[in-house]
């Protein structure tokens, strides 16, 4: 077959054709891995996916597109653009410490900050220039649950609210919306090839909210960005870390285009979301970075990548991924070695590669029959 | 006469202002606050952990019934603190250094307290010297560590290694928890317990005592 650029591999993946190899691209690279690889630390996240030959670059919209006001440089304690108080330590993403509303009074008042900043395209436009048509420029959001959660109201009241005081999940959800959607048609008009929406619906054991509630509170919003990427002809990926079996088709029926990571750590396994809903959705993940990534010799992150494969690559349909995003733990070697054994068993057809390509159908989890 | 099934039946339906008031009204009737704890919030939690396992009850239900048992709780301290009447343990608890994520650890924490434990939080990013001190201070029957990150984890490891070398780790039994960690971790690296959930936690809390 001839060679695919990485927007068409991926774009044909997505429509569930068989491109020319399995496409791979990354959540996020932490930077002390690209830069061992590369030997090179003045190097920009551009140009290490450049010189890795990945299919597609995501602008990140936390580190990429978010506005911080520095209060404890010390402690790493920083004021978010929604208004809550974040603290990084060993992850560049930092983690809530404090919400921005701590009452209706707030919420009454609350100015959200404003979608249109020209500088949020910046670093978007640049990559559109850079790589246009030869791999996917993936704009990406955090959920509105989760800055709803996180930023806005903090995550015991967020919760507690959902059976309390429904009104106010519903106005902050609002909030959040509005500014996504608008972001999201901003990105879409700068030239971005794909949404890219992150946020976790799931823990380890399984969803954190009820099917009831899932369909209440957190697809709708996700539900209104999916549409509005649906009307301008471009796909929707959602992330999910945890056991998502309970939600699936909750994900899938809110129009997610593609789903990661189909996360290993909670026994998810790829063969059998393929086999169960993998011809409705982009199957997008699942060598561990929790264990192989990290802690593997490269034969066995060789192995488990080839895996993957096998288990989810025929007929299209597979981003073969990290199962969550390449950290500062993984080994950059094993990181190394995911993308040769994709690019080395990825091929298609995918039976030249494969002494026993099979696909696994069996049922091992309960889940909704309904698909 | 308070029927302590409903304080029981409030604990499981979240009904936070009916667990105050029945809670209130067993003290005014002289029920001996560690019957209200034993016969009324632990059963009611007991439940909602059983229904928390088996995915009919999710985190918000969790977290409503496990503060209406924490309020309750916080009625009954002043009188079990007069009657000298013992906790059920002394529980310590943080979040492994390098980690400043909580929600996991203040939902056990909830949990433990509505079983009658009385809980130390050290918060979120607690280096194992901080762990060491607080252990070597104190008397507390359990240290319980959360890491919410793969690359955090290790530090529940370091955490166990100090107190071997503060000759600290026989006055504790230690337990781990978080996404990320697992039974085959917790064995790895020396600890006494691991929770996948705050009713988990509970339970294996429990058991240690009872073992020491």
């Amino acid at each position: 077959m001839q060679k695919l650029t990485g927007l068409e591999r991926i774009l044909k993946t997505v429509k569930h054709q068989e491109p020319d190899r399995v496409p791979h691209f990354e959540l996020l690279i932490d930077k002390k891995v690209r830069d061992a690889i590369m030997h090179d630390t003045n190097a920009s996240y551009a140009d290490f996916i450049e010189y890795m030959d990945i299919d597609a670059i995501m602008v990140f919209d936390k580190t990429m597109t978010w506005s911080y006001e520095t209060l404890d440089a010390a402690k790493g304690i920083k004021r978010d653009q929604w208004g809550g108080i974040i603290r990084f330590t060993t992850t560049d993403l930092g983690h809530p410490m404090e919400p921005a509303i701590k009452s209706e009074k707030d919420l009454d008042t609350y100015v959200p900050p404003d979608p249109d900043l020209d500088w949020r395209y910046d670093e978007l436009k640049r990559l559109v220039k850079r790589f246009k048509g030869e791999r996917a420029v993936i704009a990406h959001c955090t959920d509105v649950f989760d800055i709803a959660k996180e930023c806005l109201l903090g995550d015991v009241t967020y919760f507690k609210a959902m059976i309390k005081n429904p009104d106010i999940i519903d106005r902050v959800n609002e909030i959040v919306t509005n500014y996504e959607l608008r972001f999201f048609k901003n990105c879409l008009d700068v030239g971005a090839d794909i949404i890219f929406v992150s946020g976790d619906w799931a823990m380890t054991k399984g969803p954190m909210v009820s099917r009831e509630f899932t369909k209440r509170f957190i697809a709708p919003p996700f539900q209104r960005i999916a549409e509005l990427a649906h009307s301008r002809g471009v796909p929707c990926f959602k992330h999910s870390d945890g056991n998502i079996w309970p939600i699936y088709d909750i994900i899938i029926d809110a129009g997610a285009d593609g789903i990661h990571p189909i996360d290993p750590m909670a026994g998810m396994d790829i063969g059998e979301a393929k086999a169960v809903f993998g011809d409705k959705v982009c199957l997008c993940g699942n060598v561990s970075c929790a264990f192989s990534l990290v802690t593997g010799t490269t034969d066995e992150v060789r192995q488990e990548t080839k895996e993957v494969i096998r288990k989810a690559g025929k007929g299209g349909g597979l981003i073969c991924m990290s199962s969550n995003s390449i950290h500062s733990g993984v080994r950059p070697e094993n990181y190394v070695a995911m993308i040769k054994a994709i690019r080395d068993y990825g091929k298609y057809p995918l039976e030249d590669h494969f002494d026993n390509l099979v696909i696994p159908g069996k049922k091992c989890h309960n889940y909704p029959e309904r698909l | 006469m308070v029927n302590l099934n409903e304080i029981s039946k409030g604990i499981i339906e979240g009904d936070r202002n009916a667990v105050l008031e029945l809670t209130k009204a067993a003290l005014d009737a002289n029920v001996p606050a560690k019957e209200i704890l034993n016969k009324g919030l632990i059963p009611g939690l007991k439940k909602v952990g059983d229904l928390f396992e088996t995915g009919e009850y999710f985190l918000p239900e969790l977290l409503i019934s496990g503060e209406a048992a924490s309020r309750a709780v916080e009625l009954l301290e002043p009188v079990l603190s007069k009657g000298n009447i013992p906790h059920t343990g002394k529980y310590l608890i943080g979040t492994v250094q390098g980690d400043v994520h909580d929600i996991g650890k203040n939902i056990v924490i909830m949990m433990l307290k509505g079983n009658g434990w009385e809980v130390t939080d050290l918060g979120v990013d607690v280096s194992p010297e901080e762990f060491c001190s607080v252990v070597d201070k104190g008397d507390f029957d359990i240290l319980g560590m959360s890491s919410l990150l793969t690359m955090t984890m290790p530090n529940t490891a370091k955490t166990i290694v100090a107190l071997k070398t503060a000759g600290l780790r026989d006055k504790v039994k230690v337990m781990v928890g978080g996404a990320p960690v697992t039974q085959e971790w917790a064995d790895t690296i020396g600890a006494d317990g691991y929770a996948p959930d705050a009713s988990a936690a509970v339970k294996i809390a429990t058991a240690l005592v009872g073992e020491s």
